[in-house]
């Protein structure tokens, strides 16, 4: 059975009949799904970059950094490296960041524990900083085991067994990184 | 010197010399507390403008030398008195009181074998006392 119309319908019909024959002179439909397409996906997707995550992690707890500490020996993306006396994991130096620098979208646990390694140089114990790098999944390169003062895990202050993700905001650790913070040395 | 002008001196050239109570800080403590006394809100307490709060009341001096950090410190009772006195001018010495005497190794011996069973329950008690003794 065919529906009636009535005169109110009708008028509804010519209004927006004519609204879409206008909107269709003055636009482009390709670049109205394009610029509706990309706010949809751009809002979605925001929130999910991993660099904006980091960022605002480092916002607000600044990460120990030895930039420009010179000089310096040895290849950091090996494990023979003499920061990495005492290391337990993926070194970030493979991973996309440098021997004291976390990769880009992960973000530096506060949390860590510190021991010392000799410089093969100066043949002086520096301080070293072992921070994990949290907020990826594992980077699975340069996997290094290095134990040189660690301690058992019952020592948990001094085991580098553990995942130091703590204080982040993902527990997901991705490598690892050795911070210099001084030369240990005799007072 | 402190942590962060430590860290500045780093970015500007060879690393500073750490010694004394200041190293042992850094190798036992700074892993948790940060090098800089900052904590981690949440996880762990600051010590940087907060630790000498405790001594506004009596038994905050007892207290910083049997929290499990200190007590646990694999630090000779010298050593660790030393890093309490230390840690207490060097992150907040404005709440230091006058007339503060120093640990001694003795008295951080005696505390230190007095292990501390509520350790959170305790840290709010004595800081809520040391907020109203300060008013």
């Amino acid at each position: 059975m065919k529906a009636q119309r009535s005169p109110g319908d009708r008028w509804i019909d010519h209004l927006v009949e004519n609204g879409a024959r206008t909107l269709a002179r003055r636009t482009s439909r390709r670049s109205l799904l394009a610029r509706l397409g990309a706010a949809i996906v751009g809002t979605a997707a925001f929130p999910l970059l991993p660099v904006a995550r980091a960022a605002e992690g480092d916002a607000r707890l600044p990460a120990p950094s030895d930039a420009g500490l010179a000089p310096d020996v040895g290849d950091p993306t090996q494990c023979t490296y003499w920061r990495h006396c005492a290391i337990d994991g993926f070194l970030c130096a493979c991973c996309g960041g440098s021997q004291s620098a976390c990769p880009p979208g992960t973000e530096m646990s506060p949390i860590t524990w510190i021991g010392t390694c000799r410089h093969p140089g100066d043949g002086k114990d520096y301080v070293i900083s072992y921070n994990d790098c949290c907020g990826q999944a594992l980077c699975m390169r340069c996997r290094c085991t290095r134990t040189e003062g660690e301690k058992p895990v019952y020592y948990t202050s001094k085991n580098n067994d553990l995942l130091w993700c703590f204080g982040t905001k993902s527990r997901a650790v991705n490598c690892s990184v050795a911070v210099v913070l001084g030369v240990a040395t005799k007072s | 010197m402190p942590a962060g002008a430590l860290l500045l001196a780093l970015a500007a050239g060879p690393a500073s010399a750490v010694s004394g109570p200041e190293l042992d800080y850094t190798l036992e403590c700074a892993g948790c507390h940060r090098a800089d006394g900052s904590g981690t809100p949440g996880s762990v307490p600051a010590l940087r403008d907060s630790v000498a709060r405790f001594l506004a009341v009596p038994e905050g001096r007892p207290y910083l030398a049997r929290v499990p950090g200190a007590a646990q410190a694999p630090l000779d009772d010298a050593a660790l008195a030393a890093v309490l006195n230390w840690m207490l001018v060097h992150f907040d010495a404005a709440h230091v009181p006058a007339g503060f005497t120093p640990y001694t190794a003795e008295e951080v011996g005696q505390l230190r074998t007095r292990p501390l069973v509520d350790v959170e329950g305790t840290r709010k008690l004595l800081l809520q006392h040391a907020a109203t003794t300060s008013r």
